[in-house]
């Protein structure tokens, strides 16, 4: 009897906790600051130039890092592929943030995915790894693990109630989601929201179980990125999300606050399978727009463009 | 001395092991142990019927046997090493039960010898069995390796929060890949009886049954190095007591030369300082006779080809185009890779995903151990090509990525009962996400996008097998249909003759765009698929 009790107690304190960690992640005020004057950062450019312009136009990078800050940063490196493939994210793209979250005060930066291929093939085929070396305090991690991972509930979660998320998200760091622009023949397209399923461990169940669209808007209620930098440098419109299929050079760094906004304006940069989209068309986003997670109408959006 | 030799060359199989793996550099022989026995040299030459490049090296070995002795099974083996060492933990105060030195068993060694080259000369390679090198690289491979990994994940567990509390993130993050394989526990207990037969006599493998020490010992007394025992000697038999191999005769002063493994245990005990090992030429003498007789040489020769013969009685053994497993890309044709490969689990130690595994009694006994890629496990990786380079007979071909990337190993059927996709319209595409060659593409059939296998650009690597979400079996398995098995050439040109295409390009899922991936007449089309009104106009995902 004391046994059943004890036990209540442990998982009434376990959902305490799991609901405790959704709601911190929720509850950040991730829209609220008061000099944000664009939506979005269109930057048309060499990866470097184009990124640093883009941190730069939303406010730059301190707005979101502060000193002693933990931060992860989720690029694409999925996939042991090179980076002409575009499946994974632009190393230099992924280098340049790391730089500016360290100068920026950060204590420690944490470049994670789960990814699909084997750990070190990535790591080695990727290059994000290789641009990061010199970076003191970033660590470039590809986890494969069950053990790095922990549990957590989706309070508003629909289909996906609970999903287990690599640990270190979870200690409420600043997350800052750099995907790579690419089709994604399940999805239409894999950009940022799309991207978070490499966060978690269990992403076959997103094909096989669930309606793959709302367990992505799902997911998206309980990892929010503080900040989301699309390396829309190549875009893979075809062949998408392993590769290899066409690889389109659009030059553009896109970045917001508004996950949906910032995936919204990539679903239109390019055609996708040789058509034209807007992100209203892609099911994941206007269900993760119905959800409350962002806004979807880019002729909504005030826009900062450039070109350097 | 010795024991410090023995060590080194232990520690060097230990460690050219360790990198027989993903990226091994090229100038590295990590098989370079195996290469070196004369045993699996000839057996792999004489069942193969052609000259091995690689098996050359033995004659290295065979060579400086011939003109130092019998000293390999003291100072190089690692097989003699490790039970040396294991010996000394386990049996050093332990009486042993003790055997006569002059048992006939002594011979049993020469006629496995016997029996193991008769086999290899019908064509089946049988010295694998019991061939030292091929038994410890296995040993290694299938126990020591997984085992060891096993400690080292533990220990990184159980530091990880000290590493965390650190900071030290990399540490704190450090997993192990954990390789497994089938018919660990009988690699085991064959290794641990060779062990436990220490506790009859010493060194009972190397004395009675090791094949390898066999033939080393057939070639010895021509060495230049022999035990010589001086006039000082008081016949007190201490050196007989002492000597590992029972090499030393009934009268102290003799030494029965093919026995003895020049490892000067003897000396070293001899109170009167009476034993030396000085060169000398000469030949002969009661004792440089190789134990053995007609009969048994007879019988042992009948048991070799008996054995060939019954080896051969497998369903499968005269039809090899139709076995049924998966072999690693570059694997010569199926008959000559049974012939020449050595059993020896190295193509399994360097796999990089651990797809090649171990086979049981799929092919009959002649495929005992053979690897086999188990794509359901791990799928073969395009970037890695090692097996090849650490095949010490060449049985796996070693080849250049872009070869091996053509040496097509099978290829991916769909099952559609079990698709997810096919059967139940799930949205699932993970085989052709996880396909390196777009080999899988979707296309409309009867107003549903259903995945389909290219079979000209499938090289069986197994990603979709492995990646299948469906439980249990895959809904996508590989077949050895439309492997490429070449003794020698270009596989490249092969491909290209079969017209293969294994490149990741573009693809061709433009087809989910179009009305029908099919290219049929419009008028055709319409009797093909009739209700075709629900035809998806947009790629998944889009409304």
């Amino acid at each position: 009897m004391s046994g059943c009790k004890r036990g209540m107690t442990r998982r009434k304190f376990l959902k305490m906790a799991a609901a405790g960690t959704a709601l911190g992640l929720v509850g950040k005020p991730s829209f609220s600051f008061a000099k944000e004057e664009y939506d979005l950062a269109v930057i048309s450019g060499e990866p470097v130039a184009a990124t640093n312009k883009a941190l730069e136009a939303m406010g730059g990078i301190s707005h979101f890092v502060k000193k002693g800050q933990r931060v992860v940063l989720k690029p694409n490196m999925s996939f042991s592929r090179t980076p002409e493939f575009a499946t994974t994210t632009h190393p230099l793209v992924v280098a340049t943030v790391a730089q500016a979250c360290i100068e920026a005060g950060a204590q420690q930066v944490l470049v994670l995915d789960h990814t699909l291929h084997r750990a070190e093939l990535c790591i080695e085929r990727a290059g994000i790894r290789e641009a990061c070396k010199n970076i003191p305090g970033v660590h470039v991690l590809a986890l494969q693990e069950r053990k790095f991972f922990r549990e957590i509930k989706i309070p508003q979660g629909k289909v996906l109630e609970r999903v287990e998320v690599i640990k270190e998200v979870l200690d409420n760091p600043v997350l800052i989601n750099i995907p790579v622009a690419k089709s994604h023949s399940a999805t239409g397209v894999s950009l940022g929201i799309k991207g978070l399923m490499g966060l978690i461990w269990d992403r076959e169940s997103f094909h096989s179980q669930y309606n793959i669209n709302q367990a992505i808007a799902d997911l998206g209620t309980v990892i929010k990125p503080q900040l989301t930098i699309l390396d829309a440098t190549r875009a893979l419109a075809s062949g998408g999300p392993g590769g290899p299929g066409e690889v389109k050079k659009p030059n553009l760094i896109i970045a917001g606050i508004d996950p949906v906004a910032v995936d919204s304006y990539g679903v239109s940069i390019v055609p996708w399978y040789g058509q034209n989209f807007k992100g209203r068309q892609v099911e994941h986003l206007l269900v993760a727009h119905q959800k409350g997670l962002g806004k979807i109408d880019t002729d909504q959006l005030k826009i900062f463009k450039e070109k350097v | 001395m010795r024991t410090l030799i023995q060590a080194l060359s232990l520690l060097l199989f230990s460690t050219l092991f360790i990198f027989a793996t993903y990226q091994l550099p090229d100038w590295l022989p990590a098989d370079i142990y195996l290469r070196l026995d004369p045993l699996l040299g000839m057996n792999a030459v004489f069942a193969a019927r052609e000259i091995i490049g690689r098996a050359l090296w033995s004659l290295v070995t065979i060579g400086a046997t011939l003109s130092i002795g019998r000293f390999f099974c003291a100072y190089v083996c690692p097989m003699g090493a490790s039970i040396d060492f294991l010996d000394f933990l386990f049996f050093r105060k332990k009486k042993r039960l003790g055997l006569k030195t002059g048992t006939s068993l002594r011979r049993l060694k020469y006629f496995l010898l016997v029996i193991f080259i008769v086999a290899a000369l019908t064509g089946f390679s049988l010295a694998f069995l019991m061939d030292p090198m091929s038994l410890l690289t296995r040993f290694y491979t299938f126990f020591i390796y997984p085992l060891v990994t096993t400690l080292i994940n533990l220990l990184l567990d159980l530091l990880r929060p000290v590493f965390g509390a650190l900071g030290w993130v990399a540490l704190s993050h450090q997993h192990y890949f954990q390789s497994v394989y089938y018919m660990t526990a009988i690699t085991l207990l064959i290794f641990g009886g060779i062990i436990f037969l220490n506790r009859l006599a010493p060194r009972f493998w190397c004395r009675y049954l090791c094949p390898l020490g066999a033939f080393l010992s057939f070639i010895s007394p021509l060495g230049f190095f022999k035990r010589r025992v001086s006039q000082e000697c008081n016949e007190c038999l201490k050196c007989q007591k002492a000597c590992p191999m029972g090499a030393v005769a009934e009268d102290p002063r003799g030494t029965r030369l093919p026995e003895c493994i020049q490892c000067r245990t003897c000396a070293k005990v001899c109170p009167q300082k009476a034993i030396t090992f000085p060169a000398s030429v000469s030949l002969g003498g009661e004792y440089s006779q190789v134990d053995f007789s007609r009969r048994g040489f007879l019988y042992s020769l009948a048991g070799g080809l008996g054995v060939g013969f019954l080896a051969m009685r497998t369903p499968f053994a005269l039809k090899q185009s139709k076995h049924p497993l998966i072999r690693p890309p570059g694997a010569i044709p199926e008959t000559e890779f049974l012939r020449t490969c050595i059993r020896c689990g190295e193509c399994m130690k360097s796999c990089l995903t651990n797809t090649l595994q171990p086979t049981l009694w799929e092919s009959g006994f002649a495929g005992l151990w053979t690897p086999k890629m188990d794509p359901r496990l791990a799928p073969c990786d395009q970037n890695c090509n090692v097996c090849g380079k650490v095949c010490p007979t060449q049985a796996i071909r070693s080849l250049s990525l872009e070869e091996k990337t053509h040496a097509k190993v099978g290829t991916a059927v769909l099952r559609k009962e079990m698709c997810l996709v096919w059967a139940q319209n799930k949205i699932c595409l993970i085989c052709d996400e996880i396909c390196p060659y777009n080999a899988i593409v979707f296309r409309p059939v009867e107003g549903y996008r259903r995945p389909v296998v290219v079979a000209s650009k499938c090289n069986g690597c197994g990603f979709c097998e492995q990646r299948c979400p469906v439980q249990g079996e895959s809904a996508i398995v590989v077949v050895a249909n439309g492997e490429i098995r070449l003794r020698e050439g270009s596989y490249i040109k092969e491909a290209k003759k079969l017209e293969l295409e294994f490149r990741p390009d573009a693809g061709d899922d433009k087809f989910i765009l179009e009305e029908s991936g099919f290219k049929v007449e419009d008028k055709e089309k319409r009797n093909i698929l009739p209700a075709e009104k629900t035809q998806p106009k947009k790629p998944k995902g889009f409304l």
